[in-house]
């Protein structure tokens, strides 16, 4: 018989050096194809220029709270770049299992979960790609740092907590569906939970419907939260909503993909 | 002789029509496809409209009851324009499986080859264009210049998809890629953000107001908005047609030379 | 029929067992019922047409698939309920390659050496070997979509040896390849076999792959087991070799009475004579003089074993060989 002569690490030790490779292969991946990196960056820009330039005259409608647009719409065009970036990296894991590499990944002995974990903190790592390329633009466009440098921060914390949600949603999908096509559904509902929010208004220019919703969607607090540092303080009170909402979508999201991930074999 | 050149014209127009057919019957088998394409220019109507109702009132914006009346054409613009790059994707599809030689084989003449998939194209922008008037009417939207303008309108639209496609299968002949092709849609996508669009130019400043103004989609939206709002006047009709007009006729004629040296370079 | 159970009755150490196991797709019955056992060291084909059913249970019993009845145990292990311990002792190269184009084959080794938790000094010492030992060394820092089919399968076969797995899956190992790639494969496999003594379970539509590598043989066909046993007790069971003598068009009948002696006649083209030879091989001297004593002047003589595509074919009724146009 051949004796199993290769000594193994498990445990703790050997999921964190799991969730590392499976990060690093990813932005490897990334960088290997600067082709994947130009929408990625690209978008969100786009729509920091786009916005900005629109719809800059909002600032001279009462009650819009801040004299440069770019203070509204910086941290939008950012999270909506870390939605773009979360469900990228769920695709990648669509793109293994259409090419079959998936299966050699589930072949690993031991806990699937790292494997999970890892792709969402690969996720939320290249959403820093597009939150700096937004964050330059917006500085250039004349971004105003009232909350000094945490205001950064507020906003980096949040597009790498909206990235894990998204990749965890895509991920719940792709398990289920097993195509990239799948992966349109999320783009479509990550686009639209970002713009049933208070993305591009405040939350009382808002009637109907869209004042309903964008209450209630969670986004609107971590936008409120990472907002706060281009706007004024940055406090306590409106940090906690912020922080917990994330918290929150990434366990309800988690929940949902760990679930199918289990189902995988059936 | 003359007969023989009209069984031509016929022959060439029958080609058109059974290619123009399978490509609107492609569009319907991959209905996923065309879904995003109603609903994403929907959802952005609805929310704009319920988020920019204090914008009205700025001076310098068009006297309009409801931004819903202002978007109109903006929402038809974006969603023709996503079958429009499709046309592309699709030749593109055919050439890299083969499909095309197929076709390129058969004794079928080449602008049928063309514009069998723009006839296509232009079928659904017509169907979809009609779906969204229809829609917009329903929620309260009116068209000031009548029921001809509103036929201007959808027909505005239709013309500005053969523009678009004719540059779509440009790339596709020049590329043989669907990638390609696809990269063509953020610039459509991007130039409809940076027009007149979502606000009016008049509300717009320093350089993006400029490209604003020197955009093509500018110079198609704003005769459309017109004939919406303020009524029927003949220099609008031209403008509105014109315009996507001779941009399809560059466009066309230069997939016509491509594929021309393409079937001469193989 | 009975080589599986035989062989677990018979006390050998079975390390890869499978019983009635079953796996629908909705309406489809890929896999119907099947008992499979394979001892320690023993290198098992798994031979059948294109949707056979062959892959499937491959991935069942690779825990990548769940059965839908039945079961299979892995040197003892569960394939559902110790799915990672099974995973722990198998290495599998699954159809098509399973590997990531935009990696470097070296990347790729790294990454599967931390997924089996491989300490990092073993690791460098160990992939830089197997890329040796599948002659990938000059191209591993290459994008693995640089590279050709049989560099693809190579990888493959290396990726899943990283961890030394004592029984190995190879589920279509040289689909695709050219015959120099394919001799190189096979010789590794039998390496593999003979030197560490790795059980190797291989699934393949070519009879004669499975005739070169496997030692015992189980053929699939829509779901079920047909026949199993040594490549060699399988064509025993078809019958005699059958022998073909070309004569002239004249001496045709004289040939055929003579040959009608020798065993049933089997069918043949134009010209030519075939008979089932009783006793085999060994009559064919026997043969010979007799068509030299009747002065019969022979073209073309050749005697044909029984091919497993024999085997298939009286087992199914339909040939394996060209089975997939």
């Amino acid at each position: 018989m051949s004796a199993v002569a290769v000594a193994h690490v498990t445990g703790v030790g050997h999921a964190g050096s799991v969730v590392s490779a499976i990060c690093v292969r990813g932005m490897r991946r990334v960088l290997a194809r600067p082709m994947l990196i130009m929408p990625m960056l690209l978008m969100p820009l786009i729509f920091v220029i786009s916005f900005t330039g629109a719809f800059g005259s909002l600032t001279r409608v009462e009650g819009y709270g801040t004299d440069n647009v770019f203070n509204w719409m910086a941290v939008y065009a950012a999270l909506q770049g870390a939605v773009f970036a979360g469900v990228g990296g769920a695709s990648a894991t669509a793109e293994d299992i259409e090419n079959g590499f998936f299966d050699r990944l589930l072949l690993t002995p031991g806990s699937r979960v790292p494997l999970l974990v890892g792709t969402v903190a690969y996720s939320s790592l290249r959403s820093t790609i597009p939150t700096t390329g937004v964050l330059i633009v917006s500085v250039m466009g004349g971004l105003s740092l009232t909350g000094g440098p945490l205001a950064l921060l507020t906003v980096y914390v949040a597009t790498w907590g909206m990235a894990a949600v998204f990749c965890l949603v895509g991920l719940t999908v792709v398990y289920k569906f097993r195509t990239m096509r799948s992966m349109i559904l999320i783009q479509v509902f990550g686009f639209s939970s970002m713009f049933l929010s208070t993305g591009q208004v405040p939350i009382h220019f808002m009637n109907g419907w869209l004042h309903a919703v964008a209450r209630v969607n969670p986004v609107t607090n971590v936008l409120r939260f990472s907002r706060q540092g281009f706007l004024g303080d940055i406090t306590w009170s409106l940090t906690w909503p912020g922080l917990l909402a994330l918290a929150a979508m990434v366990l309800v999201s988690g929940v949902l993909a760990l679930r199918q991930l289990g189902k995988l074999a059936a | 002789m003359i007969s023989g050149t009209l069984t031509g014209l016929r022959l060439s127009g029958i080609q058109t029509l059974a290619l123009a057919r399978r490509s609107v019957v492609s569009e319907w088998r991959q209905l996923g496809n065309v879904a995003p394409g109603l609903v994403f220019p929907l959802l952005l109507a609805a929310v704009y409209t319920h988020q920019f109702e204090r914008v009205i009132d700025l001076p310098g914006f068009p006297a309009v009851d409801s931004f819903l009346d202002f978007v109109l054409p903006a929402s038809l613009l974006q969603s023709v324009s996503f079958g429009a790059t499709e046309a592309g994707t699709e030749l593109a599809r055919d050439i890299e499986n083969g499909f095309f030689d197929r076709l390129r084989a058969s004794p079928c003449a080449r602008l049928p080859l063309l514009m069998g998939r723009l006839g296509g194209a232009m079928a659904v922008a017509a169907a979809k264009g009609s779906l969204i008037v229809m829609i917009f009417m329903v929620f309260g939207a009116e068209i000031a210049g009548g029921p001809a303008a509103t036929v201007v309108v959808v027909a505005a639209a239709v013309l500005l998809v053969l523009a678009i496609g004719g540059l779509g299968q440009v790339l596709a002949i020049l590329t043989g890629n669907q990638e390609a092709v696809n990269a063509t849609f953020p610039l459509v996508f991007t130039s409809i953000f940076m027009s007149s669009a979502f606000f009016p130019t008049t509300l717009m400043s320093g350089w993006f107001r400029q490209v604003a103004e020197a955009n093509p989609v500018t110079w198609i939206i704003d005769p459309v908005r017109r004939l919406i709002i303020e009524g029927w006047t003949w220099s609008d009709v031209g403008q509105a047609l014109g315009v996507p007009l001779a941009l399809s006729a560059v466009t066309v004629t230069m997939a016509v030379v491509a594929l021309d040296r393409r079937l001469g370079a193989t | 029929m009975s080589g599986s159970t035989e062989l677990a009755s018979s006390g050998a150490d079975i390390v890869i067992e499978a019983s009635g196991l079953v796996r629908t797709f909705g309406e489809v019955v890929a896999v119907d019922g099947i008992d499979l056992a394979v001892a320690r060291g023993e290198v098992f084909g798994f031979l059948g047409p294109n949707g056979a059913g062959k892959s499937t249970t491959v991935r069942m019993l690779t825990t990548l698939l769940r059965p839908t009845g039945g079961s299979a145990r892995i040197d003892g292990h569960d394939v559902v309920e110790s799915a990672p311990a099974v995973r722990r002792i198998i290495g599998v190269a699954l159809q098509d390659a399973s590997i990531d184009p935009l990696m470097t084959g070296n990347e790729l080794m790294r990454l599967q050496a931390v997924l089996h938790g491989i300490p990092r000094s073993e690791a460098r010492r160990r992939c830089p070997e197997l890329l040796a030992r599948v002659g990938l060394t000059g191209a591993a820092d290459r994008r693995v979509a640089t590279y050709s089919g049989g560099m693809r399968r190579r990888l493959d076969l290396a990726l899943s040896l990283v961890h030394e797995p004592s029984i190995l899956f190879l589920d279509e190992p040289s689909a695709g390849l050219d015959p120099t790639s394919r001799l190189a494969l096979w010789e590794e496999v039998r390496r593999l076999n003979r030197e560490l003594g790795t059980t190797v379970f291989l699934t393949t539509q070519y009879l004669e792959e499975a005739d070169e590598l496997a030692g015992r043989i189980a053929i699939i066909d829509r779901g079920s087991l047909v026949r199993e046993g040594s490549p060699e007790a399988l064509k025993d069971t078809v019958g005699s070799p059958t022998l073909r003598v070309d004569v002239d068009a004249a001496l045709l009948e004289a040939t055929r009475r003579l040959l009608s002696g020798f065993g049933p006649e089997r069918p043949a083209r134009e010209g030519r004579v075939s008979v089932g030879l009783d006793g085999g091989a060994s009559r064919v001297t026997e043969v010979v003089r007799a068509l030299d004593d009747a002065g019969i002047s022979v073209s073309h003589l050749e005697l044909d074993a029984p091919s497993l595509d024999d085997v298939f074919a009286d087992a199914t009724g339909r040939r394996l060989e060209g089975a997939e146009e």
